[in-house]
């Protein structure tokens, strides 16, 4: 038995693992050669209660741990990545809101995204500013009741799809490093907000990744969450549940692509035996399946010590998001490996879930930033 | 409306094996029969249209209660297990007269079931328990219409050459098929909920049923022999173009005098 | 008549059905076998009418004509049964596989008290009574069962024997009898005929079945062509059902029939655990399917790997060729 979940988790990443295996699964191959956001699978998620799943139930949630929607954005992630995105991004741009939205601003929103009617988006990065928020330049200026807010923030997921984006916007220049942002919920249909353009990408295809324009879009201070000022603690605090999330989409593409790799070694016969058989191939088989066993154990454990409050959980959430990304990177290219001629071509999904991969190596922190949080985070506590 | 699913869990298609005794290996593993889930479906269609509640009721050792949580997360208000150890190894006489029995104890406007089961595929226990308890019996339904305003259900029953549309006062017992329609996958919220539904367990003592006058030793019939069929040699692969594969069929059948 | 083995029967369009003709003559071998009396029953508006022909099998046909056509005839069956078996304390009853058959044993079982054998690919007999022989398990075990006492229900399944006339055919005696029990009034309210002809997969001994590779509802025209030049019946597996392409009647497996021809050839059908149980003990199978590795290459005797839109049309040509 697993005694790390507990019973309502394992009927919970059950159910979510059949309804990803008969209703996703067969889409995934099309979600990726079309490139189009499946709004089918939204649907799916909303009649099927798996976005109320990490809200609050007196906001019409149910009150999911972390480590449980992890579980469902694994499953997902395990037949197709560009779904499981879905579930992360709901996630991660509701994740402000959350940590330091008032009542009023839960009240407003949280049920419409418990139900899957508004999605939402995260927008944080730039094209002066990743990793670093000191290069941030969106401005968000008072402007009588409310603020104008000015800038182009990029590579957003949803953000083309999304009714709510969380905005990162630099509110006072003067005040010191880390004290200069602010989070703002800018609506979709806002006067001056605008999506100037999707990216093409080599993975993740189905999900939209956008330019966002905001030229002097009036946001009223009702829609600012945290207090100004606050913005990079919340920022921070967000990843810090946000980047376990992409360490479940990693172990559930690892995970996938170890599942297509098995049953392909027990088919394919050469040399007059299942490849199987043949110990070069075992000796991959079982190095993938003990990596990708690792990295979900890892992040079992950081999304445990995170939920727990742990002071260091920005070292954990970088470490699983670390090995999961990699274990998924390492894994996909072996299942290629394994399937030789077929694996890289479309007739198997494991080119698929290569491109995928690459993805969990580089948003939300590259590996780079990951293993700069980790260390920090081990000096400074010396 | 109050409607009672007779719902049985037995072993994963493909898994089932026998255990000493000859009887079905129950330990583990189990889920909810195929066609039960159809009437299930059904069922919970009713209620959302007409109001009322869906009870559960399963004959079945502790290893069903996985195949009851899911039911109850599909929708289902509560559930009864009828679960004794001296039921292990029961004909179908004996599980007839143990749901009867049970059943009488529920209050119900229809009781329904599959038309049959994959692990006995005997089809014959939903008659049985309608006959006992006096009910009338709609079976091999692919749709069930209840009126409950005249107090009477319209079933289509499937019929060789369609359907024919049969009609009796409620309460009723309907087998069905799966031609009442695909059932739902539970909602994580429906699951969450499930954890905190009622499993009532009867035991045999609460029917008032003999212990003995079930399980294997009352059983009427007895299995003396299981042997795996005879296996088949592998398939023979033919890879060749459409017309040079259609001569390789043609001469296959006549080989075997099939043509 | 104490201790005898009786078919029970149904009729359509006034004529005993091929599986109640089977039973009469399996009642026959094992009345033979065990040295006790064989009869057949038919109960129902055309219950005289039937009778004469189902008598050439050999035991003596009793018949209940009642006129109750309004009713689901299974109740009318079992209800007069169960007086006749009172009365006349035969020891087996024989009851096809059928919808109707299983129901006439089921309110039989209840109204009797007896054990059931169902599902019986062949029946024999042994030292007391009758040996069943069932595929289990989507037919993956052969198992034997008895019954432990000197009387029970066998459900029989279609071909278990072939249907023999008699030397010399038995007689025909009209009854009357009360019916056992007030079973609960079920009316028919209206019969819907959607077939221009009975679908019998189970009896078929050529099925051609079609599963998702077919492609649509029009795919099944070069299957049933086939079967039609192969004098077979047309089968398909649940998702082509589910999808609306063909009539529910033809599903095979886990939630349809379960059927045992000489001939199973599968077009487009992957093989999938719950169309696999319902046609494995087939004869022989062929499948055409252009994934080689489809699970029916593990269970089939020989696998055409191609086109099934390539193939099907030239498999019909050829062999309707063949036939000249």
């Amino acid at each position: 038995m697993n005694s790390r979940l507990t019973q309502e988790q394992i009927e919970l990443r059950d159910a979510v693992r059949e309804l990803a295996r008969e209703r996703i699964a067969p889409r995934a191959a099309e979600i990726d050669q079309a490139g189009v956001f499946p709004r089918d699978i939204v649907e799916l998620f909303a009649k099927h209660d798996v976005f109320a799943l990490i809200y609050p139930p007196e906001h019409g949630g149910l009150g999911g741990t972390l480590l449980t929607n992890c579980l469902m954005i694994e499953e997902v992630s395990r037949v197709c990545a560009t779904s499981g995105l879905i579930l992360a991004v709901q996630a991660l741009g509701s994740l402000p809101l959350q940590l330091a939205g008032n009542d009023e601003q839960k009240r407003r929103w949280i049920p419409g995204l418990a139900n899957g009617q508004l999605l939402n988006a995260f927008a944080l990065t730039e094209a002066g500013a990743g990793s670093d928020s000191a290069g941030i330049r969106t401005r968000a200026v008072r402007d009588g009741d409310g603020w104008r807010i000015d800038g182009t923030k990029r590579f957003i997921s949803h953000g083309s799809e999304a009714d709510l984006v969380a905005v990162l916007a630099v509110t006072d220049p003067e005040a010191g490093r880390h004290r200069d942002l602010s989070f703002f919920y800018v609506e979709r249909g806002m006067a001056g907000f605008q999506v100037a353009r999707l990216e093409h990408k080599m993975g993740i295809r189905g999900s939209p990744t956008a330019e966002l324009v905001f030229d002097g879009v009036r946001v009223p201070d009702a829609n600012r969450v945290g207090e100004v000022g606050e913005g990079f603690r919340i920022a921070m605090q967000t990843l810090n549940r946000s980047r376990p999330g992409v360490a479940a989409q990693a172990v559930g593409i690892a995970q996938g692509a170890l599942d297509v790799a098995v049953d392909y070694a027990r088919q394919r016969v050469q040399f007059g035996k299942p490849i199987g058989e043949h110990q070069m191939v075992q000796a991959m088989l079982a190095d993938m399946a003990t990596r990708t066993e690792a990295a979900r154990q890892l992040l079992y454990e950081a999304c445990e010590r995170i939920e727990g409050g742990a002071a260091d959980a920005a070292r954990w959430a970088a470490m699983c998001k670390l090995f999961a990304g990699d274990t998924a990177m390492a894994v996909t290219t072996d299942a290629v490996q394994v399937l030789g001629g077929y694996g890289y071509i479309t007739e198997y999904p494991v080119e698929r879930m290569m491109r995928d991969a690459k993805i969990t190596q580089l948003y939300e922190g590259t590996q780079q930033i990951q293993r700069l949080v980790i260390a920090r985070a081990l000096l400074s506590t010396q | 409306m109050q409607i009672v699913v007779l719902l049985k869990a037995v072993p994963v298609v493909g898994n089932e094996r026998l255990v000493d005794g000859w009887s079905v290996d129950r330990s583990s593993g189990l889920e909810a029969n195929g066609n039960d889930e159809y009437v299930l479906e059904a069922a919970l269609k009713l209620v959302e249209a007409h109001g009322g509640e869906v009870v559960t009721l399963t004959m079945g050792p502790a290893s069903s209660v996985e195949a009851i949580r899911k039911a109850l997360a599909m929708g289902a208000a509560r559930a009864v297990q009828v679960v004794d150890d001296a039921l292990a190894g029961s004909d179908a006489l004996a599980t007839g007269r143990v749901l009867a029995a049970a059943l009488g104890r529920l209050e119900y406007d229809l009781a329904v079931a599959g038309a049959d089961t994959s692990d006995g595929q005997g089809g014959v226990v939903g008659a049985a328990v309608a006959t006992r308890l006096g009910l009338p019996y709609l079976s091999y339904a692919a749709s069930i219409e209840p009126d409950p305003a005249a107090g009477v259900v319209r079933v289509r029953r499937i019929s060789p050459t369609g359907y024919d549309v049969i009609e009796a006062r409620m309460p009723a017992f309907i087998a069905g098929t799966q031609l009442l329609g695909e059932p739902r996958y539970p909602s994580l919220r429906g699951i969450m909920q499930a954890r905190s539904k009622p499993i009532a367990t009867w035991s045999l003592a609460d029917l008032g049923i003999d212990p003995a006058s079930v399980g294997s030793a009352a059983s009427r019939t007895a299995v003396h022999e299981a042997t795996p069929p005879p296996q088949r040699a592998g398939a023979t692969i033919v890879r060749d173009a459409p017309d040079a594969a259609v001569e390789r069929i043609v001469e296959f059948l006549a080989s075997r005098r099939l043509i | 008549m104490s201790g005898a083995i009786w078919a029970i029967g149904e009729v359509a369009g006034g004529a005993p059905t091929r599986l109640t003709r089977e039973l009469a003559t399996l009642a026959r071998a094992l009345g033979d076998a065990a040295g006790r009396p064989a009869a057949s029953v038919l109960v129902g508006p055309e219950a005289l009418a039937a009778a004469p022909a189902l008598a050439e099998h050999g035991p003596d046909v009793i018949a209940v004509q009642v006129d109750a056509s309004d009713r689901p005839i299974a109740a009318v069956i079992a209800e007069h049964v169960a007086t006749l078996v009172r009365e006349r304390e035969p020891a087996y009853l024989l009851l096809g596989f059928t919808d109707d058959g299983r129901d006439v044993a089921g309110i039989l079982q209840a109204l009797l008290e007896w054990g059931v054998l169902a599902n019986s690919s062949g029946v024999g007999w042994a030292g007391t009574g009758p040996l069943a022989e069932m595929s289990v398990f989507g037919g993956r075990l052969l198992t034997r069962s008895q019954f432990s006492e000197d009387r029970g229900l066998v459900i029989v399944r279609p071909s278990a024997v072939a249907a023999e006339t008699a030397p010399a055919p038995g007689r025909v005696e009209q009854v009357e009898v009360a019916p056992a029990a007030d079973l609960p009034a079920v009316r028919i309210v209206d019969r819907i005929t959607e077939a221009s002809e009975v679908v019998s997969i189970e009896e078929a001994t050529t099925i051609v079945a079609g599963g998702r590779g077919v492609g649509g509802p029009e795919g099944f025209g070069i299957v049933e062509e086939l079967a039609d030049v192969l004098g077979g019946a047309v089968g398909a597996t649940r998702a082509v059902v589910d999808a609306g392409w063909i009539g529910y009647a033809h599903q095979i497996g886990q939630t349809g029939k379960s059927v045992k021809p000489q001939l199973y050839l599968a077009a487009g059908i992957s093989g999938a655990i719950q169309h696999k149980v319902g046609m494995q003990t087939s004869g022989t199978i062929v499948a055409i399917n252009r994934d080689p590795d489809a699970p029916i290459a593990e269970f089939a005797d020989l696998m055409v790997v191609g086109d099934l839109f390539e193939i099907l049309p030239r498999l019909s040509a050829a062999v309707r060729a063949r036939r000249g």
